[in-house]
């Protein structure tokens, strides 16, 4: 019986190790593969992080199920020896880790630059949205700007507006800019790996670059009320010249005045 | 739709409490709530006599309940489901295969699960399909019926399988805020205010349809997709299509129910409510009352449930027609500062009187927003100041400076809030107003959020012209 608590605790990190070997081709780890550009860097964080704590998972119980073992095969005359207090265990197990922590924090730190901090979102978006995101209970509205026009924070003369659904370009970079009218929302398309919460009172920009023409999913991330389930929309990457067609539609249709229309049909 | 998710919740094993806490939400009868009006009735009103049915039964009869929900025909709610007609009928002891034929110019469903015999011996009876062959029209039945059908039968095959599907729907997403019975008191409507849509009274606010017409299809359907701004009603954009219209579909049903009953109770109020009727004892006797009120029940209240019946089906379909849409008669008047500023001008003139209300800034803060209003049905005065809709909700008038239109924010969603006014609030129909008028004002409503200060209309015409560029197109 003693000898089964020693490969009960060895038993578990091989499980664990055949998991991640195989969570990837199985896909249990991720909706999808990464579809935006910012999406493989935070994906490759995310195997990184997993690598080190598969490897803390194996060599902690191989350690244990090492300790059971040793004491069940033991004869019952030999005297237990006792490491508390030891200060030169407790210097290395708080070391170790402290090292792992830092190496963490500093090798995202890029990465986290590259999704958060303005300056280093790429030039061509710079100051340059295409669209404001206004989270609310519990929908998405979307404002463009007038086509050729610049987004302002403001609302202006000929913004366009829409619903739960943000026409993007894809295969460049681009940025919109996230706000909510009443509580926290969170912009979250998991297909592109981003998320980032909508926060009262701050415009937050959000830039990604979209791989590939297509519809994504766009869900809000942060328990915002009873509706929350229901805040879903989609966003829809196309070409540069998909999204300025579709806007020139939407412009038409914001503008309709229900004569062209009527007669249209009656011809 | 509820039974499968407990269903696969329960094979996953997940021990009895679960199951039981699943099972008890998925297995529960709801009702249509009856109006407040119906229940202030006697109970031989509400319920009937041994002669004749009362309004309950009445109004059960013709819109059954939630599960069990029953097509009235003199409504034109698009029901779901093909009408064919059997054209041979085999029948032996164990088993009976119909073969159907279509009616002229429709054709029959790739899946059936059951059929209703409309018409000839075994009229009323519905009975599941088992097998259903959409190449030959031919169908196995599940049991035999009590009285075997004969060819030349109509039948729906699936009938009621639209306004069930959107039941289902409606029940998921809409019932928690509008009721089960589209009351507007499903548990979440206490915390909103707005208050949500009670569809009862048969009235929608924001239609494209004139004055005195009913909402349009494609009205409701436009507010399901893109939500009502300024309220809690969300945007249903990602839903199917089809979706959204078996539950546009299943609005209309609740809105003529609701509406129906108040009809009927109309006829009964004045008599024969507990209210009257104790008035009445003064000077008669109850059994005179509730023998007065059973010749009537025998005599005229079907007639008249019948008439009701017809005036709200032709009332409705008379809302999806192009007679019912206000089209106006001139296109949008370009915006241009002279434009707003006639807009201004009609705004703030005595005839329109738009300031009263909304206020001569357009803040929605008129004089009538600080007057006490009488409630037109019971005389009395509300507790709060200011304008009060149908519902006796208060309802103050739109703060227009803010952009948020409710409505829709297209030229002609104002237009026709104009031309219509709102139905069941204190905004009027102006359609009297010269339709390019109307135009003026739509374009100093639209310019209103962006002016610098209260009434300055931008000088620079520049400015104008880039908002309307399509009108500045033509």
């Amino acid at each position: 019986m003693k000898k089964f608590w020693a490969l009960f605790f060895w038993f578990w990190p091989l499980v664990a190790l055949y998991v991640c070997l195989i969570a990837p081709s199985r896909g249990w780890w991720f909706p999808s593969e990464p579809l935006s550009t910012l999406g493989h860097q935070i994906d490759g964080l995310f195997y990184l992080i997993l690598i080190i704590v598969t490897v803390t998972f194996v060599g902690t119980q191989a350690a244990l199920g090492y300790a059971l073992w040793k004491g069940a095969t033991k004869g019952s005359s030999q005297k237990a020896w006792f490491s508390h207090g030891s200060h030169k265990l407790e210097i290395i197990w708080t070391i170790v880790p402290a090292f792992v922590l830092v190496f963490i924090s500093l090798t995202q730190l890029d990465v986290l630059a590259d999704i958060r901090v303005l300056s280093k979102f790429p030039d061509s978006v710079q100051n340059s949205p295409v669209a404001e995101v206004m989270a609310r209970q519990f929908e998405w509205r979307i404002r463009y700007p007038k086509p050729g026009t610049k987004l302002m924070n403001e609302p202006q003369p000929g913004d366009l507006y829409f619903v739960n659904e943000v026409h993007v370009p894809a295969a460049v970079p681009t940025m919109i800019n996230l706000r909510t009218q009443d509580v926290q929302h969170a912009f979250f398309a998991p297909r592109l790996r981003v998320k980032q919460d909508a926060v009262p009172g701050l415009i937050i920009p959000v830039w990604f670059e979209i791989e590939k023409a297509g519809e994504y999913e766009l869900l809000c991330a942060e328990l915002c009320g009873w509706g929350h389930y229901k805040m879903k929309a989609r966003i829809i990457a196309d070409s540069q010249k998909g999204v300025d067609e579709y806007l020139t539609r939407l412009e038409l249709e914001q503008n309709e005045d229900g004569v062209a229309d009527a007669e249209a049909s009656a011809e | 739709m509820e039974n499968s998710k407990a269903f696969s919740l329960k094979n996953l094993g997940l021990g009895c409490l679960l199951t039981a806490a699943v099972s008890g939400c998925s297995e529960f009868d709801s009702s249509f709530a009856y109006s407040a009006k119906t229940e202030s009735l006697i109970a031989e009103a509400q319920d009937g006599t041994d002669a004749a049915p009362g309004v309950k039964p009445t109004l059960d009869s013709r819109f059954g309940n939630p599960q069990q929900l029953k097509a009235w025909l003199k409504l034109p709610v698009e029901w779901g489901g093909a009408s064919a007609r059997v054209e041979a009928v085999a029948s032996t002891d164990t088993e009976i295969r119909i073969r159907f034929t279509p009616e002229e110019g429709k054709s029959l469903p790739t899946e059936a699960g059951s059929v209703q015999f409309i018409t000839g011996e075994g009229a009323g009876q519905t009975v599941a399909i088992t097998k259903w062959d959409a190449q030959t029209g031919e169908a196995v039945l599940a049991s035999l019926p009590e009285k075997s059908p004969a060819s030349g039968d109509l039948c729906a095959i699936d009938g009621g399988a639209a306004l069930q599907s959107g039941r289902v729907l409606y029940m998921r997403h809409c019932s928690h805020c509008h009721g089960t019975a589209g009351d507007g008191k499903g548990p979440t409507a206490e915390y909103l205010n707005p208050k949500p849509r009670d569809y009862r009274h048969g009235v929608f606010k924001f239609t494209s349809t004139n004055d005195q017409s009913k909402v349009s299809r494609e009205d409701l359907l436009r507010v399901l997709k893109y939500g009502i701004p300024g309220t809690y009603m969300p945007s249903f954009l990602l839903m199917k299509d089809e979706e959204l219209h078996a539950i546009v579909e299943y609005v209309r049903f609740l809105a003529m129910r609701g509406e129906y009953e108040r009809k009927l109770v109309n006829e009964l109020a004045s008599d024969y409510s507990e209210k009257s009727v104790s008035d009445r004892l003064k000077d008669e006797k109850r059994s005179d009352i509730v023998q007065e009120l059973n010749e009537f029940l025998k005599d005229e209240f079907p007639a008249t449930a019948d008439s009701l019946g017809d005036e709200l089906g032709e009332v409705w379909t008379a809302a999806d027609t192009e007679d019912a849409k206000i089209i106006p008669s001139v296109p949008r008047v370009p915006d241009s500062p002279e434009s707003r500023r006639r807009g201004r001008a009609l705004y703030l003139s005595s005839t329109l009187n738009c300031a009263d209300c909304h206020g001569i800034d357009g803040a929605g803060n008129g004089p009538q927003t600080l007057a006490f209003e009488k409630n037109p049905v019971s005389g009395e005065l509300y507790k709060e100041a200011g304008l009060h809709d149908e519902w006796d909700n208060l309802n103050q008038p739109r703060n227009l400076q803010r952009g948020i239109f409710r409505g829709g924010r297209r030229p002609i969603d104002l237009f026709c809030r104009i031309h219509a006014g709102i139905k069941g609030s204190r905004m009027p129909s102006f359609k009297n107003t010269p339709h390019e008028d109307i135009w003026h004002i739509v374009n100093y409503l639209l310019s209103l959020q962006f002016e610098s200060e209260p009434g300055a209309i931008a000088a620079a015409p520049a400015a104008a012209a880039e908002a309307a560029p399509a009108a500045a197109g033509d």
